[in-house]
């Protein structure tokens, strides 16, 4: 495996250089160069569409391994509400917890009051704020990373309240420190994770100097050991503190239905992420208070790293909240006074990663914008990626920058030989 | 002949030179009224360019607003129009000539919340009347000239650094 620090990771022995992952890729980060998928850290978002489209599967997650739980003197997983609706009717969240401790943590810690208490709090933040409008939820990662990259403008409207995995973990490794008279550090944290975005976001934080997290294990990875537990041992954990409200972030559309505020949408998958936020910056949408958006079109349910499916999921989560019954687990005048106490609060600013452009100077950006468009004029717009750029216009954009030649298109090359022979058979005849 | 009611408004410009400098870069646009099927496509289309040739996000971001503006204004209002995007030393200069009714009343139009949308428009997020001063106050300069049932030209001028002029970049 190519090390990076992104959480998709090409593996060299499997990948055999089709461009399946380069043409899925919506920020164009992927090249195939020498039969190798090589990914542009400066362009990935880490929201794991390539790991998808591999049909070799050639790219894979950076997960944490069993053997970092044993760096640590206690260990805590800390499952995404999306492993909960892996199952059917028959395995609720108590047996999931339950069985998650048979595979080596010392405890569990569920995030679904977590995630109450920050809908709570989105909603007293957004009573209070000024704008600028909509406000954009920072729950995914991998939307956060396109503002970021993309849509620096929109920085000003994400909503300022840390996740609700990152609140939990801070708050759940501070008691056990003090109740188990160990150092922070020596307790190990890991998530249970749907996607790449999370994994990368534990690596490197938004909003925050360092994780809470330690690590993260696949829900993918870790399902067939886990069911396995769960079939062997009947027995089931508190579900006390579980959240029906809370259990529905799992699905694009819980965060809002968890909300008072109903001046509110969700955008799913990153097609309609694109078209919505394109659309804020150019200052429609201030109308609307606050956009839950999500890059994988079901929420968190529609994980590459997960089992179910996100349709299955779906149904799973949304029988398990009506089993459950809409009962809330959190206080409002409690959440309104942690808002004021900073409990929610991001801990570091969240900036703009602009994407190079053409050229730090006006002059030769336009001139290697000119220079762009003349090469698309002779590339043949089939986008077949057969150079290793995922279309045309970005092997036209590599060439200006010196990371591709003319001759990578095969078109090109064919017309050439062609000219060549043509040239040859000329010169023979004459 | 034609009533011709032209007014022109202009913030004081920090650099005189700035609006009328040199072309350095000329791209036209068509866009086509009742089309809102591609509403908002040369707004996100001059976007897409200015972050390629190394345009300060608040300059794009204060462009991309006029644009989609003025973008829509055509769409609602006019038969078809060229939205002509001229890249300057400093700025950005944007000229929309489109033709259509044209605006009897200028002075009316850019008063916040006159408007003259439909409820159709309505419906669909359009016609608060802010459209033509909200391309006025995200502008560094702005100009608009209209004749009744000929059309109307809006050109407007965003500067790079700011509508201070700032440091040359």
């Amino acid at each position: 495996m190519i090390d990076r620090p992104h959480a998709v990771l090409t593996d060299p022995g499997k990948c055999i250089g089709c461009v399946a992952c380069s043409q899925a890729c919506p920020t164009k980060a992927i090249r195939v160069r020498n039969d190798l998928a090589v990914i542009d850290d400066e362009l990935c978002i880490d929201c794991g569409t390539c790991i998808e489209a591999c049909g070799y599967d050639a790219i894979r997650p950076r997960t944490s391994s069993p053997a970092d739980l044993k760096k640590f003197k206690y260990t805590v997983a800390v499952p995404s509400l999306t492993l909960y609706a892996q199952f059917g009717d028959d395995v609720h969240p108590g047996r999931v917890l339950h069985g998650l401790r048979q595979l080596g943590f010392d405890e569990t810690y569920d995030i679904s009051w977590m995630c109450e208490m920050v809908a709570g709090a989105t909603d007293a933040f957004l009573s209070e704020s000024r704008g600028p409008w909509p406000k954009i939820s920072v729950t995914c990662p991998a939307v956060l990373r396109l503002i970021q990259i993309r849509y620096p403008d929109l920085i000003p409207n994400l909503v300022p309240i840390e996740t609700p995995r990152e609140l939990a973990a801070r708050l759940r490794r501070r008691r056990l420190a003090a109740e188990l008279g160990l150092d922070p550090s020596e307790i190990g944290m890991f998530f249970i994770t749907p996607c790449t975005a999370i994994i990368h976001s534990i690596e490197a934080p938004e909003g925050l100097e360092a994780s809470y997290l330690d690590g993260a294990f696949a829900i993918s990875e870790i399902y067939g050991r886990l069911l396995k537990a769960i079939r062997h041992d009947p027995g089931s954990d508190s579900t006390e503190m579980i959240s029906h409200r809370g259990l529905r972030w799992a699905m694009a559309g819980g965060e809002i239905s968890s909300m008072r505020n109903a001046n509110t949408i969700t955008v799913r998958g990153l097609r309609d992420v694109l078209y919505v936020f394109d659309r804020i910056e150019s200052g429609t949408f201030q109308g609307l208070d606050f956009i839950e958006a999500y890059i994988c079109p079901g929420g968190c349910v529609g994980g590459q790293l997960t089992v179910a499916g996100r349709y299955m999921a779906q149904r799973n989560i949304r029988q398990l909240t009506k089993r459950l019954g809409d009962q809330g687990a959190v206080k409002e005048e409690k959440v309104r006074s942690l808002l004021r106490d900073h409990f929610f609060d991001h801990e570091s600013e969240i900036r703009a990663r602009q994407v190079r452009p053409l050229a730090r100077n006006l002059r030769q950006a336009i001139a290697l914008k000119r220079e762009k468009d003349a090469l698309l004029e002779r590339l043949p717009r089939k986008d077949c990626a057969a150079c290793g750029a995922p279309d045309c216009e970005t092997l036209a954009d590599d060439i200006v920058r010196g990371n591709a030649k003319l001759a990578d298109c095969v078109f090109i090359r064919l017309k050439e030989l062609e000219e060549e022979q043509m040239a040859h058979q000329g010169g023979k005849d004459g | 002949m034609h009533e011709d009611k032209s007014i022109t408004l202009r913030d004081e410009p920090a650099d005189p030179q700035a609006a009328g400098g040199e072309v350095l870069y000329r791209e036209m646009f068509r866009i086509a009224g009742n089309d809102f099927e591609h509403g908002g496509e040369a707004a996100t289309r001059v976007k897409a360019l200015l972050t390629q040739l190394g345009f300060p996000p608040e300059a794009i971001r204060r462009l991309s607003i006029a644009n989609f503006e003025a973008e829509m204004n055509v769409i609602m209002y006019a038969d078809e129009a060229q939205l002509e995007l001229a890249v300057l030393p400093d700025a950005v200069r944007v000229t929309i000539t489109d033709r259509g009714q044209g605006i009897p009343d200028i002075e009316w139009a850019m008063k916040e919340g006159n408007s003259t949308a439909t409820p159709e428009m309505r419906a669909r997020g359009f016609g608060a009347g802010l459209g033509l001063p909200n391309i006025k106050r995200n502008a560094d300069e702005f100009s608009i000239s209209s004749t009744v049932n000929v059309g109307t030209t809006v050109s407007y001028v965003v500067y790079a650094n700011g509508r201070s002029g700032g440091d040359a970049r």
